[in-house]
């Protein structure tokens, strides 16, 4: 690898590298630039890699890749269901990746990667060729995990796990709901997007609900036997919404020995393996998830249907000029947030300037923290620094990162405010 | 002609990197720490202090003040016992000259 990079960086200084194929209507390598990175997915791993690798070194050209001219944040796409949002709210797009940082972006789906010519094809037929790849396509959904809940049955009841129409969808179903109605929630098992972003859910709705439709009730279906911030949602529950009590507006279940097999449309109902089965008026079923589709098919997963990378670089084990960052790659115990996406992103960055630069790569930080709101005024956190520890593997930083420590009002109320002002620049530092 | 060609890109390949290599760190703790503390003016109303006008004097004192639990807070105390003092030392630098 060292001596094929090696002969890249001479002829980028001899000015002969060419990044892109000509005759295909590929884009051409601007004039001076010394290596053409790709980026595909625009979310919060892409927007972020695309930035920082412009600010790190101007003289890389960056071509984004991206469906979508404008993108949803599922970060803040919870406060719907209270009322505190709506989606316009959460809509940015890629001026100013464009105009401040010179990325280039390109409207448009990846359709295959070339690995041995390094060459993508796009959905609307262009090809470009790279000298590195960044992949940050986010998630795909198992739509093989319970019977009867397929692609189709998501339109009637939405998983509403990728903001949009879905996060529409639901929260007018819960507004059609009547008062006594019962909302079903399915979680699935880890690893999945966003690991406490269910029970914050749960807890806009409950907020909602106990203004609205105060008999209602949700009931929250866990495959899994405990969850992320536990002990601060429960106490949150037990606060506001009677939670432990008969009249609670939550309950949660594990059925981690019990799993959900089936889905009766017809009658809203569930069925678990022991023939338990639970009837509901909103049904919001969170399937299991994997890489996105173009990650599974185009051989960058593994067994897990996640995609395995050296940490330091996020280099993909399959293709070292190909990295992987965000949900779709396997950077446990770092957990699958946008925050996290950000900072793998910037770590990603930095290796690849190095690796292009042949300086010697930076050793890596990453950083998650994750606020939740419980009530507009009652938010919790919780923080994780990573480092590469011994084995090259990731590990939190021991005696660092946890949970909220203070629980009063004053120490909530702060933590609400933070929520929304770690939003707001979490999208002006990705997309800004 | 090419081996010399390999030995002066090699050269200042690595004088760049002995340039580089004080920094390096700084920059991928530092990096994060925008991800709260935005630099927009947009968002000049935001509960969480820009560090935009701060000395590395001023941003290192707050940072181990932090660290050593003299100086309370929801979140910092958490992210700041991560680093060694002279981590945080260089980032104060970077965040202060950046
Ligand atoms: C309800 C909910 C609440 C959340 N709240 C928070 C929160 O408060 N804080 C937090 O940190 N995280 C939160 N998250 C998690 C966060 O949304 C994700 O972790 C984050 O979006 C991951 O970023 P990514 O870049 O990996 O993927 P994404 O943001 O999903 O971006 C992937 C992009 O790739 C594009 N793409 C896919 N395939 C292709 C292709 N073939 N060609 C080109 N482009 C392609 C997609 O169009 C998409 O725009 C939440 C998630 C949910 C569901």
């Amino acid at each position: 690898m060292a001596g094929l990079s090696r002969r890249r960086f001479l002829q980028g200084v001899a000015g002969l590298g060419a990044g892109v194929l000509s005759g295909c209507g590929g884009l051409p390598l601007r004039s001076g630039a010394k290596a053409h990175v790709v980026v595909v997915g625009g979310g919060f791993g892409g927007a972020t890699a695309a930035k920082y690798l412009r600010l790190l070194d101007a003289n890389i050209q960056v071509t984004l890749i991206e469906p979508k001219a404008k993108y949803v944040t599922c970060p803040g796409s919870n406060w719907l269901f209270a009322g505190l949002a709506n989606l316009d709210q959460l809509t940015v797009d890629y001026q100013s990746l464009q105009d401040s940082y010179g990325v280039k972006l390109l409207v448009d789906r990846v359709s295959s990667l070339g690995a041995a010519q390094r060459l993508l094809r796009l959905v609307g037929g262009q090809s470009v060729t790279y000298d590195r790849l960044i992949m940050s396509p986010g998630i795909d959904f198992r739509w093989d995990a319970m019977a009867g809940y397929d692609q189709a049955a998501a339109e009637q009841f939405p998983h509403a796990w990728q903001a949009g129409p879905q996060t529409l969808l639901l929260a007018r179903q819960l507004q059609a709901m009547p008062d006594g109605g019962v909302v079903l929630m399915v979680v699935p098992a880890d690893p999945y997007r966003c690991p406490p972003g269910p029970y914050e859910r749960a807890s806009m709705m409950a907020y909602w609900l106990k203004q609205h439709k105060p008999r209602s009730k949700i009931l929250i279906l866990d495959a899994k036997r405990s969850f992320s911030k536990q002990a601060l949602f429960e106490a949150g529950w037990a606060k506001h919404y009677g939670y432990g009590t008969a009249n609670s507006l939550i309950e949660w279940h594990s059925l981690a020995d019990n799993p959900l097999l089936e889905l009766d449309k017809q009658n809203r109902m569930l069925t678990s393996e022991f023939g338990d089965s639970f009837r509901g008026d909103v049904l919001n079923i969170i399937p299991p998830q994997t890489a996105a589709q173009i990650a599974l098919q185009q051989g960058l997963t593994d067994s897990t249907a996640w995609c395995p990378v050296r940490p330091l670089t996020g280099q993909s084990l399959f293709d070292e000029f190909i990295h992987v960052i965000g949900d779709s790659a396997h950077y446990a115990p770092i957990p699958k947030s946008a925050f996290a996406a950000n900072s793998e992103a910037k770590a990603c960055a930095l290796a690849v300037t190095s690796l292009i630069n042949q300086t010697p790569i930076a050793e890596a930080h990453w950083l998650n923290t994750c606020y939740s709101l419980i009530t507009p005024e009652h938010g919790i956190s919780v923080a994780g620094v990573y480092e590469l520890d011994s084995a090259n593997a990731i590990a939190p930083v021991k005696g660092a990162g946890g949970v909220s420590a203070r629980t009063d009002g004053e120490a909530a109320a702060m933590e609400a405010d933070y929520t929304r002002a770690v939003y707001r620049s979490l999208i002006a530092d990705t997309f800004g | 002609m090419k081996r010399i060609f390999y030995a002066a890109a090699a050269l200042v390949a690595s004088a760049l990197n002995s340039i580089a290599h004080a920094e390096i760190d700084a920059r991928a703790i530092a990096f994060n720490c925008r991800n709260c503390h935005a630099e927009s003016s947009l968002d000049a109303k935001s509960s969480i202090p820009s560090l935009k006008n701060l000395s590395a004097q001023q941003i290192r004192q707050a940072l181990l003040d932090f660290k050593y639990d003299k100086n309370p807070a929801t979140l910092m105390p958490r992210l700041a016992k991560a680093y060694s003092d002279a981590e945080l030392a260089a980032v104060a630098e970077f965040l202060s000259r950046n």
